[in-house]
């Protein structure tokens, strides 16, 4: 090559990317040459590279070819030409075909190539093996892992590790050289000919043999405790990436088993003092996710080192700091309150995310005596973050809404300002009128106040879709107000100044001012508005202002059907309704002659539909540990809250769903035809041990006359099918008032499948509790494997199995309800009924039994009380309902203090109803 | 669940300040079949890459949860080198590998990070990255030992003659020395 076209090689290298086909060409003929000139060769890998990772791909054929000729490259001995061509063989491997044909090339080197292109023979090689030739390469694998030069080890055990899927019983026949490895202490030989560069003395080694061991033993609690014994004591782990895998290790163990906690504490609060940061780190993540489990002593000393963090410069461990303390904010706000100076002066750091999660912590450490100064702070500093931040900050306050309703004031007059400030686009705008809208829907007293500020809102506002809602919110709340004539002088201004879609919106919110009861005179003056919109130019709006006008004149003859269509009291389920409406369509029976039927679709009145969103709400709070955090990152992944709660959170959270999957289910067996609607249903029951043969859930089902017990039977068995599966409920023995009318067995049950067994009786009269002692009677048949069916001729064999009582109990007459002043509510109730309970030997935390008392009385716990703040020893819980059937209100409150004797619980219960209270309060808890 | 797993990166980029590609790595584990992810294909990590670049160029944040990843950055004249790993991953692990990445290229290359050089010693920005990641599992975070690993361009077609010239320097230094020694004590 002379030296101009040689010049013209390096600029065309220098500049953009070069051209797919002459890489190609260009590589298959100088790879071909021979002698090959190592310099020319790596530019031209390089260029290859280049493409490659500029996402270039070559179809297979090509790629094959390219991958022979470089492994022609092996007969070069040059150790630089040779690393590019091990990173080129690793590139290509995914692309082309018959990649096995170089591993004997590679082998080779691995064998005898010099200690510098070692490693990358090594690497190289388990991208060439598959399934059939991994074993062959266990001997090299064997002795590099034991090899003095720590790259040359590591490079193994890292290739030991990606083999483990397609080859772990050849990976591990050389576990013991792996437990080597970690104990050896290797440095880098100073050869002082191969480089320039001084080697750290650097234990890769250990990380990568203790990871790999890590993973060979990960099922085995006995082999891991050894691990963990035999590497955390004296001072064997010197590389930090060691050390944070062996907490991860012991964070593993102490999921498994959270009894072993105790023996570690010594261990863990070693390492959250030491020395590295990271390993601080990593200990602090698990102390922060085994909280529940932690002794108080630990936490606290993590809460420390986590506020040291917060101080170090580094950006990275700053982040990683409040990240960690913002996620601890969402289960123990006050262990955290410490750290408060800290966080304060984060708030300014110049890492927006750090800023934001300082925030948002800060927000939820917040007490409703700060919560205004914390307010003036974000006031300062909402108008400097991207929109992205501003939405996070929001739903935070919104949040706060729910928790200090007190606080209401200073909530509304930020959100308000925020909102009318100019800039911001429509997901932020949106964010602040959803909070206003909660605000409004549960803390009624803020609601004239809300309605009146967004009424100017709605004066200036670009974005229809707001517009839109915040107009049927006036349309809903207004008439109820003090003074609706104001509303709908704004009502009318959106429709004279506004375009159709607005129009036809304000429309639909100005008829409902015609029925205002405090304000007579507003009817005839409606009428008139709607008069003159009769004349609109939009289609939409004149038959809205049309119908509205029919109505109100139906109204003064027939004012209960006027009314039902003007201002619905109850709206309806909208997934049902969906999915009903979808079945409709899909099946047209008969060319929808016949109407759709809504009757069967579940009906919400609003309180009902505020009890559902709030009870969502609360649960988002418990979820939302990433939700809130700097992106609007989806909740999956990165939950902290406790897995025990998490569990729980998802059996509630399908509540709805399931009760209506059970509707379904029984509305389709034919014995239950006669019974009429689902009045009630409760929450499934454990009725077993989870990990009993077969797992049942009782579910109970309140008929008008009936009561149905609705078992859940799962059989875990793998080679067992179970034939006339009956449960045999045995009430107790005084209760000749409870009838058993009849059952409906299980004919065949085989393995893996749920299938329900129901037993109905009549329902009893009084609310107080029944207890069922349950058998399940049934003939196991033993499987054929083959073909899943019982052997023939088998007849089987009668077997009973004992399961728990399940109890019919006040709770289960009760349905959950939104109400906005408990306390007032609290004190309107007639009767009253206080019950003392003793608990002795309960281990469980005060917020398990919280969540027990919701699941088992069926209310709507309020003012936030069902979180159980983990520092305290009493917490009252404040519940509403009301009785289905009579609609009796019922409010519960429960004081509970813990001790070292036990739990002391006080109940006092109030309702509408005397004998229900009774029953309530004196069987809450068995 | 813990994350006991040796893959901790699930990718390196460089990108230039336009945010286009200059070096792109995803990972992912090469025996396992490919999980629909970040990597699955070349539209979506352009997609990732823009939208990435947009949220962190000139912001100043050098870490952030990112569509839930964990994105370490860091901008160094005309380019930002980024490090992509999961939400459970140590920050500080990542922090350390990032800067393992960027002190080893500068070792290397001698000269302070920019596209340029980049483009021009393209096979070394490899090989650093290789020497420190291989497919998700960090290999080492120490930069001298990463850039004692990296091999430069050969320096010559033919190697045979660089002993000979080495020994010849080093007799003649050492002829030179001893020269000088006898001047010196000559003139004590």
């Amino acid at each position: 090559m002379s030296t101009h076209t040689y010049k013209k090689f390096e600029e065309s290298n220098a500049g953009g990317l070069p051209d797919k086909m002459t890489v190609y060409q260009d590589c298959l003929n100088e790879f071909n040459e021979s002698p090959v000139s190592p310099k020319k060769c790596r530019l031209l890998l390089s260029r290859l590279l280049k493409l490659l990772s500029h996402g270039d791909t070559f179809p297979p054929n090509e790629a094959t070819a390219l991958f022979f000729s470089i492994s022609k490259l092996f007969q070069h001995p040059n150790n630089s030409l040779r690393q590019v061509v091990y990173l080129a063989i690793k590139e290509l491997c995914m692309i082309s075909e018959d990649v096995l044909m170089a591993t004997s090339s590679i082998m080779k080197d691995v064998q005898n190539g010099s200690d510098l292109v070692k490693p990358n023979a090594i690497r190289s090689l388990t991208r060439v093996l598959d399934e059939s030739t991994a074993f062959s390469a266990e001997r090299l694998f064997k002795s590099a892992v034991v090899s003095k030069d720590p790259s040359i080890s590591s490079a193994a055990l890292v290739s030991s590790y990606h083999l483990l899927p397609i080859a772990e019983s050849t990976v591990r026949r050389y576990a013991n050289e792996m437990q080597e490895t970690v104990s050896d202490l290797k440095t880098h030989q100073h050869t002082g000919s191969s480089t320039e560069y001084y080697r750290g003395s650097s234990y890769m080694s250990q990380y990568h043999a203790l990871g790999l061991l890590c993973k060979l033993k990960s099922h085995d609690k006995v082999a891991m405790m050894k691990l963990v014994q035999q590497f955390s004591s004296g001072n064997i782990l010197r590389e930090q990436l060691a050390q944070i895998q062996l907490v991860r290790l012991v964070h593993e163990l102490l999921v498994m088993d959270n009894q072993l906690i105790p023996e570690f504490v010594p261990l863990l609060s070693n390492w959250v003092s030491s020395g590295r940061q990271s390993v601080q780190l990593e200990t602090c993540k698990l102390i922060s996710a085994l909280a529940i489990h932690m002794p108080t002593d630990l936490f606290d000393s993590m809460i420390r080192t986590l506020q040291m963090m917060l101080a170090v410069p580094h950006v990275s461990f700053r982040f990683a700091a409040v990240r960690l303390l913002n996620k601890i904010s969402m289960s123990a706000p006050e262990k955290i309150v410490i750290c408060n100076p800290e966080l304060e002066s984060l708030i300014n750091d110049s890492n927006r995310n750090i800023s934001t999660y300082a925030i948002t912590t800060l927000l939820k450490t917040g007490t409703s005596k700060n919560i205004s100064s914390l307010i003036n702070t974000i006031t300062k500093f909402i108008h400097d973050v991207s929109d992205d931040f501003k939405v996070i900050i929001i739903d935070c306050i919104r949040t706060l809404s729910l928790k200090f309703p007190g606080e209401w004031k200073n909530l509304l007059s930020f959100l308000i300002d925020t909102l009318k400030s100019a800039d911001g686009g429509f997901q932020f705008k949106n964010s602040i009128a959803e909070a206003l809208f909660d605000l409004i829907h549960y803390v009624p007293e803020s609601k004239e106040q809300a309605l009146e500020h967004l009424c100017d809102f709605i004066e200036d506002c670009e974005f229809s879709e707001i517009l839109v809602r915040i107009l049927h919110l006036l349309g809903k709340e207004g008439p109820n107000t003090s003074k609706p004539s104001l509303f709908v002088r704004h009502n009318y201004n959106r429709v004279v100044l506004d375009n159709s879609i607005i129009r036809s919106a304000a429309v639909s919110a100005l008829s409902k001012f015609a029925l205002t009861k405090g304000d007579p005179t507003l009817g005839p003056s409606i009428e008139i508005l709607l008069k003159g919109i009769e004349i609109d130019h939009d289609d939409e709006v004149r038959d809205r202002a049309t119908i509205a006008l029919k109505l109100i004149n139906t109204s003064k003859t027939d004012p209960i059907v006027a009314e039902e269509f003007i201002k619905p009291t109850y709206g309806y389920d909208l997934y049902a309704l969906e999915s009903k409406l979808a079945q409709y369509l899909h099946e047209n029976p008969d060319g929808f002659t016949s109407p759709f039927d809504a009757s069967t679709i579940p009906k919400y009145t609003e309180d009902e539909i505020k009890a559902i969103e709030l009870k969502e709400r609360q649960q988002k709070m418990l979820a939302a540990t990433e939700g809130t955090s700097v992106n609007n990152s989806s909740l999956a992944g990165d939950s902290s809250a406790p897995k025990a709660t998490q569990d729980s959170l998802i059996e509630t959270s399908d509540d709805e769903t399931l009760s209506l999957k059970y509707a379904e289910q029984i509305n389709a067996i034919e014995e239950f035809s006669s019974f009429g609607t689902i009045i009630n249903s409760s929450k499934p029951v454990s009725l077993t041990e989870p990990e009993a043969e077969f797992t049942v859930f009782g579910v109970k089902h309140l008929f008008e006359d009936h009561v149905v017990l609705q078992f859940n039977i799962t059989n875990t068995l793998k080679d067992v099918g179970l034939e006339n599966v009956v449960v045999v409920c045995n009430t107790e023995a005084d209760s000749n008032e409870i009838e058993e009318e009849f059952t409906i067995p299980v004919d065949r049950l085989l393995p893996h499948e749920v299938a329900s067994c129901y037993v109905s009786f009549k329902r009893p009269n009084k609310t107080a509790t029944y207890g069922f002692f349950n058998t399940i009677n049934f003939t196991t048949l033993e499987l054929d494997p083959a073909t899943n069916a019982p052997f023939e001729g088998d007849e089987g064999f009668q077997d009973e199995y004992e399961i728990d009582t399940l109890y019919l109990q006040a709770g289960d007459h009760i349905k959950p309800y939104f109400v906005g002043n408990f306390s007032a509510v609290l004190d309107e109730l007639p009767y009253e009924q206080v019950a003392v309970y003793n608990l002795k030997q309960s281990n469980s935390s005060l917020q398990d039994l919280v969540n027990k008392l919701v699941v088992s009385t069926n209310c709507l716990p309020l003012e936030n009380s069902q979180f159980v703040s983990s520092e305290t020893n009493s917490h009252t819980l404040k519940l509403f309902g009301k009785k289905v059937f009579t609609d009796d209100r019922v409010a519960l409150v429960v004081g509970m203090i813990k001790s070292k004797k036990g739990t002391a619980l006080k109940v006092q219960c109030k309702c509408d109803d005397e004998s229900f209270c009774v029953d309530l309060a004196n069987e809450l808890i068995l | 669940m813990v994350n006991l797993s040796l893959y901790s990166v699930q990718a390196v980029l460089i990108l230039d300040n336009e945010g286009k590609r200059i070096y792109t790595k995803y990972y992912y584990p090469p025996h396992e079949p490919k999980e629909d992810s970040i990597c699955s294909n070349v539209k979506k990590q352009k997609e990732f890459e823009t939208s990435l670049f947009k949220r962190t160029h000139k912001q100043d944040a050098s870490i952030l949860v990112y569509e839930d990843h964990l994105v370490l950055y860091e901008e160094c004249s005309d380019v930002s080198l980024y490090l992509i790993g999961s939400l459970q991953e140590n920050e500080i692990v990542l922090h350390d590998t990032l800067n393992a990445i960027r002190l080893a290229i500068k070792l290397v290359l001698n000269t302070d990070i920019d596209k340029r050089d980049i483009q021009e010693n393209y096979d070394i920005v490899c090989l650093v990255v290789d020497e420190t990641i291989d497919d998700g599992i960090i290999l080492e975070t120490d930069p001298q030992t990463i850039a004692s690993r990296v091999t430069k361009l050969p320096t010559k077609d033919v190697s045979v003659s660089i002993d000979l010239s080495e020994k010849g320097l080093l007799s003649a230094w050492g002829f030179a020395k001893s020269k000088l020694a006898e001047k010196l004590q000559q003139g004590l």
